[in-house]
């Protein structure tokens, strides 16, 4: 994603509501010192999956922060709820998934609950406006199916795999990328969504 | 096969994040950074709390598997995980997280292995109490990385 932290291009989340779930008190400070620093003001700080519904119901969230609550995984659950239950526009919120270890049995939950993105703690600021800025871009398609809705979580279009038929309506427009091209359209997205931010 | 539908949905944090004001970027991973250090004392108070709560429950434990006992340490330790790298100990996040690679390994087992458990919670005292050089510290959690990874690797036939 690759994010200049000397940078002086600009950017704002001042009139952002912003959902911050974490059940440890220390790991919401953390969390609310990051993102205060970053310059947002309107915080939902939740201690549980419970109180983090009741924010959702009541309020437009622009952007949430969300722990998976290890051991349990609770946190999985509450982006599924919040994809599949929670209605418009809140089921579209931008969710960046926060985790500190990822027991192997959770590890196709975190997969599939519908997060944007998934970050592993420690996270430096620089880490988490990066992927403020990724999650807030627009164009990504959000897939509501039976067994998944959040998303699209396919990045690359390098066609169907070798000898099978695609089942994108666009596979049969795609062309392989060039060979060590394989991770190009991450980051010339990402280097897209950094310029749309106007200098100073 | 399931039905599918797909939508774009226009997001407000996009505008929001354009709209004119803000904070350049450096000023604002300053600030943040600056937020994160006042952290410090209280990370690090916390981190000798939970390791003290955690050589409790170790010391508790028998030699056979315990499911409360394990989870009760996994539970432990994974509330310290991204404490070190505020207070300046990294080495401690990593430590944490290969006893929480560990101790899940030895959940899903349904296995116990006392030594390996407590060589973890040795270098974290190790790692959290003195000025160890990185070369030193390394090699702490090269060691841990290949305790934990014992129990991670796929069963022979």
């Amino acid at each position: 994603m690759g994010l200049d932290p000397t940078s002086r291009a600009r950017f704002n989340l001042k009139d952002s509501s912003v959902l911050l779930l974490d059940a440890t008190p220390l790991g919401m400070t953390i969390l609310v010192q990051i993102v205060t620093g970053l310059g947002a003001k309107t915080l939902h700080r939740c201690a549980d999956t419970e109180a983090a519904r009741i924010a959702v119901e009541s309020n437009q969230i622009d952007l949430a922060f969300i722990d998976s609550l290890a051991p349990t995984g609770e946190g999985y659950d509450f982006v599924e709820w919040l994809r599949r239950e929670a209605g418009e526009p809140n089921c579209y919120t931008p969710v960046i998934m926060t985790t500190s270890h990822t027991p192997r049995s959770q590890v196709s939950r975190a997969r599939d609950c519908g997060a944007n993105i998934i970050i592993k703690k420690p996270f430096p600021p620089i880490t988490v406006l990066e992927r403020i800025i990724w999650s807030s871009k627009e164009g990504r398609k959000f897939l509501f199916s039976d067994t998944y809705v959040g998303p699209d979580r396919r990045f690359r279009n390098i066609g169907p795999p070798k000898g099978e038929k695609g089942r994108r309506r666009e596979d049969f427009t795609a062309t392989p990328l060039p060979e060590g091209r394989a991770d190009a359209t991450e980051v010339d997205d990402a280097a897209g969504e950094t310029s749309q931010m106007s200098p100073s | 096969m399931t039905a599918a539908r797909f939508t774009v949905p226009k997001l407000r944090l996009t505008q929001q994040l354009k709209t004119p004001g803000g904070l350049p970027v450096a000023e604002a991973i300053t600030a943040a950074q600056a937020n994160l250090a006042e952290l410090k004392p209280m990370c690090i108070g916390e981190l000798h709390q939970l390791l003290e709560a955690a050589e409790k429950t170790f010391a508790g434990l028998g030699s056979a598997y315990d499911e409360a006992g394990v989870t009760e340490l996994y539970e432990t330790a994974v509330r310290g995980i991204g404490l070190g790298d505020i207070c300046g100990a990294g080495s401690v996040d990593v430590a944490l997280h290969s006893l929480c690679d560990l101790l899940d390994h030895l959940h899903t087992n349904q296995h116990y292995d006392a030594e390996a458990v407590g060589v973890h919670l040795r270098a974290w005292r190790l790692l959290i109490s003195t000025e160890l050089p990185a070369d030193g510290a390394q090699a702490v959690l090269a060691g841990l990385t290949k305790v934990s990874a014992k129990y991670g690797a796929p069963k022979e036939a």
